[in-house]
């Protein structure tokens, strides 16, 4: 099946070059999003010659993974991977989240940090036992969300599943969405043991109120 | 007394000016009507204080006319914001709508 892998990436020039020459070779096709980069970000990646498209005004993580989607659907991708430019994930890691949708086993696939045993001791305290938890509580309240990890960036989804799944959240808060379109969709999800290297803190606590303000807001003007 | 003639002198002074931008075309028919009518309002509430205070004291308000209306207005305020907010939050989605376009048809 063809594998399309989206890796959005704002000024990522120290490790775009590293994270692209990793994941080519596992899937058919890599497209970088560049969201408007202010570094070498978008000329470096143009120069391993992957698939470069750039937006001209910054818009965040989400809308560069919808404007990738949106090229893979047009260039007949059967299964599209959503990864990250900052070097947190593992590329091995794709046929992990890959292969339940290859094998028909699922349609959407999350990968979780909370399934690979060894993972919990490199993760903050503070957001393995404050944020990670409330942002589960939150996801299985509110959205009857029930996953292991609440802020997969990590994930592998089919063409029929990217076609109907569609996120509105340019920013952050789009990993939500997507969990709440896939249990609203039915699809058939499984969730995926993956590595996370933590390079930095990553999402804080004011982070995941912006994501629930942003989620509030949309509730209000989809109305 | 004084405070009510400064405050209606005010309002005369914005409602010419009003007057000035529909004339030079700055601002659109609707915008000017609901303006007009914001401040004629004003205008009309100032004028009527005591009658206000006595409404304001029989719908069970401790506070004067005045400071029901400073409530008010602070609660209309907030819905202002608000809706600018969600305009704001659609104008967001365009503007991606477009980069998204663009970013496509380069390609």
């Amino acid at each position: 099946m063809k594998t399309f892998c989206i890796i959005p990436a704002f000024n990522e020039e120290k490790n775009i070059i590293t994270v692209v020459s990793q994941v080519k070779p596992l899937v058919d096709e890599v497209v970088v999003v560049d969201d408007c980069s202010s570094d070498r970000t978008a000329d470096l990646a143009e120069r391993t010659g992957v698939v470069l498209l750039r937006h001209i005004i910054n818009r965040g993580q989400g809308a560069a993974l919808r404007t990738g989607t949106e090229y893979c659907l047009k260039n007949g991708a059967e299964i599209i991977v959503h990864f990250d430019a900052d070097g947190q994930f593992l590329s091995q890691d794709i046929k992990k989240v890959a292969e339940p949708i290859k094998a028909g086993a699922a349609e959407v696939v999350f990968g979780s940090r909370f399934l690979n045993s060894g993972h919990s001791l490199a993760m903050p305290p503070f957001k393995k036992y404050f944020i990670m938890p409330l942002a589960r509580a939150v996801n299985k309240i509110f959205f009857n969300v029930n996953l292991t990890d609440p802020q997969s960036g990590f994930r592998a989804m089919s063409r029929e599943a990217a076609r109907k799944i569609s996120w509105q959240q340019d920013r952050m808060a789009h990993c939500s969405e997507i969990m709440f379109a896939v249990k609203k969709n039915n699809f058939k999800v499984k969730e995926a043991p993956i590595t996370v290297v933590y390079h930095n803190f990553g999402q804080n606590f004011f982070g995941g109120l912006k994501i629930l303000k942003d989620l509030f807001i949309a509730t209000l003007i989809n109305r | 007394m004084i405070q009510q003639i400064i405050a209606l002198i005010i309002i005369a002074s914005i409602l010419a000016r009003l007057y000035w931008q529909k004339q030079k075309n700055y601002i659109g028919m609707n915008e000017f009507l609901f303006w007009l009518i914001f401040w004629i309002l004003a205008a009309v509430l100032i004028v009527s204080l005591k009658f206000l205070d006595k409404l304001v004291a029989e719908l069970g308000f401790s506070g004067s006319g005045i400071e029901v209306l400073l409530y008010l207005s602070v609660a209309a305020l907030f819905y202002f914001v608000f809706r600018l907010r969600l305009k704001m939050e659609k104008i967001e989605k365009d503007i991606t709508k477009i980069v998204q376009n663009i970013s496509l048809k380069n390609k």
